[in-house]
């Protein structure tokens, strides 16, 4: 089988300086992660802001070298691929259109660019960029505009027509609804489905909203401080989550449902320093059903890291 | 029940614009009264007029703003002053912006002190180490020293609500006060207010776009749509039994893990929010809506679904159960 994307022990230092004689800070992003998703599937990637989930998606996507590990997409590794191979097969949409649109292109010229970097030749390039438009529920009278004159939802629908209009294979979606209003973020949801159904998508999409995640994935991933700490289906996760940071999560979610009153989060609050990660089991400071072996030894890797998972949990 | 803040038609208008039109807000004591709706409908606005932060550019005007019975509508700057920061607080969406990066906290909160209550600096401090601790904050008098980029978010969250509160005020308006935190420290903020108000007998104004946080905390809701109040009613019937188009269409947008199934459509809301200028007739959702007829335009009736439960569209009562 090949996979989609297939990660392996990636990791991700940053280096952080304090003042300006200060010794650096090393902060470990991302530590050691391996991922595969398989072709077609809708993968979900969830964690607190500060975890390494956006890291992470920009190394899947090539804009970040990994400090350590290998990316291959559709079986090819990632820095043996050039840029242009590179954005055929893969194709981010990120959180805020406004700053991932340049305000100085209209519509039509900034969904073209990536065809006329691929070589598409100019007469045949503003049909399909009209086609695309019309895919994202844009009109062609849209093409004459500015990303300014548009709003957020239709923004976003511009660069998820440039995303997909060279037809990549992947598509990675940092956030996409995040900086939109819930009416605007049920279109664009939909517009995704839609996409991923037409185009034969493999979806990665990381949120920091469960619900919109369990309700678009079939797969999920849970971040903290650098690892994916509970990994599988859908359903096994949200139904019978094995790790307690993905139940402290799941339990946070506020649904619109009056008289539950406000859940008690089962986690301490304090997120700790990623240039600083506790020994042991990196959850153990927060985690409410901490024992002795999770200060001292790392767990097991495995579908969910966790001393006390259920084996029924893992996988 | 008493109202600590009565707001009888509340008009804002920026040049053309209409941006608050004709809301009526009653926020009692020990309740809490969310304001709901999507960016640029208004609520912000109505909030800031009620303290009066509006820029000098903006027009307002208000049959009656009432602050614990008394007409403050008439108040000079002067007179806000001393009311702001001590019986009416607000806290906002991003403590990193509202907290003076170039300060420390310390004199950020001692500052409240000082100025409302005349007291020393080391009482201040004193007072303020007090309600840190009673808002959660760990290591309370270190904080005083530090300043808002040393801290995280949910701890800037909850050094603002401690300012707020360190003149125990009547009032607590919150604009989207957990909007820019992570979901874990979201639910802890929550209940920290909930918890405050309980004790204080607080009344909060909560300004928010997310049903979920408005199901779980609120008492009362009103639902903006375009610079007017379209329902409103106590959270128990406006939920049970949501009436506006717009209140079910909000509802049908988000995704309830166990309730909506994987991949199926979510509801949604077509088009977008129309800009209302000045000379504005008939029900601004129309164009939205899936039951607009042309009378729609002219104008739009009340209805009561029960004593407090109301809402403004031309469907009558239960129309939804058909």
């Amino acid at each position: 089988m090949t996979w989609a994307i297939e990660a392996t022990g990636l990791s991700r230092v940053f280096e952080q300086r304090q003042g300006l004689l200060g010794a650096p800070r090393r902060v470990l992003a991302v530590d050691d992660v391996s991922l595969r998703v398989a072709e077609g599937q809708a993968i979900g990637i969830v964690g607190e802001s500060g975890c390494g989930k956006s890291t992470l998606a920009r190394m899947l996507l090539g804009l970040l070298p990994a400090s350590d590990g290998v990316v291959r997409i559709a079986g090819q590794d990632l820095r043996a691929m050039g840029r242009l191979a590179r954005a055929r097969l893969i194709q981010p949409v990120f959180q805020d259109p406004m700053s991932s649109l340049n305000p100085r292109r209209r519509v039509g010229d900034i969904v073209g660019l990536p065809l006329r970097a691929q070589g598409v030749a100019r007469s045949d390039y503003r049909q399909r960029v009209a086609r695309m438009l019309a895919q994202v529920g844009l009109t062609a009278d849209m093409m004459g505009r500015f990303p300014s004159q548009l709003s957020g939802g239709q923004r976003q629908r511009v660069a998820i027509a440039r995303a997909l209009v060279v037809e990549p294979r992947i598509l990675i979606c940092d956030e996409p609804t995040s900086a939109l209003d819930v009416s605007v973020q049920a279109q664009i949801l939909n517009l995704l489905m839609d996409l991923r159904a037409a185009f034969d998508l493999t979806l990665v999409f990381i949120s920091h909203n469960l619900a919109v995640v369990e309700h678009i994935a079939d797969e999920v991933a849970v971040m903290y401080l650098g690892r994916i700490v509970e990994h599988g289906a859908n359903e096994r996760v949200f139904a019978a989550p094995g790790h307690p940071y993905t139940r402290a999560l799941l339990a946070s979610v506020l649904t619109p449902e009056p008289g539950l009153g406000l859940p008690d989060v089962p986690m301490g609050e304090g997120y700790p320093d990623p240039a600083n990660i506790p020994s042991g089991c990196r959850f153990h400071p927060r985690c409410p059903i901490a024992i002795d072996i999770c200060r001292t030894q790392s767990p097991v890797r495995r579908s969910v890291e966790c001393h006390l998972a259920p084996e029924a949990a893992v996988s | 029940m008493s109202a600590v803040l009565e707001v009888e038609d509340l008009r804002v208008g920026f040049g053309e614009l209409e941006a608050v039109r004709g809301i009526d807000l009653r926020v009692e004591r020990g309740r809490t009264h969310c304001l709901v709706g999507e960016s640029g409908c208004g609520k912000s606005v109505s909030a800031l007029s009620v303290m009066r932060l509006l820029p000098r550019r903006a027009r307002l005007s208000a049959q009656r703003i009432a602050f614990g019975g008394n007409e403050i509508g008439g108040l000079d700057e002067r007179g806000m002053a001393r009311l702001r920061g001590d019986r009416m607080a607000m806290i906002f969406q991003e403590p990193m912006t509202s907290l003076n990066p170039a300060y420390t906290i310390g004199s950020q909160m001692t500052e409240v002190l000082r100025r409302h209550r005349g007291v020393s600096r080391a009482n201040a401090a004193e007072q303020s180490v007090a309600m840190l601790e009673r808002v959660g904050v760990t290591a309370p008098s270190m904080r005083l020293g530090q300043f808002p980029h040393q801290l995280s978010g949910g701890l800037r969250q909850r050094v603002m609500i401690a300012t707020a509160l360190l003149c125990e005020p009547e009032l607590l308006i919150a604009d989207e006060p957990t909007t820019a935190l992570d979901v874990t420290v979201q639910a802890q903020i929550l209940r920290l207010l909930k918890d405050i108000q309980r004790q204080m007998g607080l009344a909060v104004l909560l300004i928010t776009h997310d049903l979920g946080v408005v199901a779980r905390v609120a008492d009362r809701v009103s639902v903006m749509y375009a610079g007017q109040i379209v329902e409103h009613g106590s959270a128990r019937s406006v939920f049970a039994a949501p009436h506006h188009p717009y209140t079910r269409g909000l509802l049908a947008c988000i995704p309830v893990p166990g309730r909506v199934r994987r991949g199926e459509k979510l509801g949604s809301i077509p088009g977008i929010v129309p800009r209302i200028g000045t000379g504005f007739s008939g029900c601004a959702f129309r164009d939205r809506c899936a039951h607009a007829i042309p009378a729609c335009a002219d104008s739009v009736p009340e209805h009561v679904v029960d004593s407090d439960h109301r809402y403004a569209c031309r469907l009558q009562p239960g129309w939804a159960r058909t």
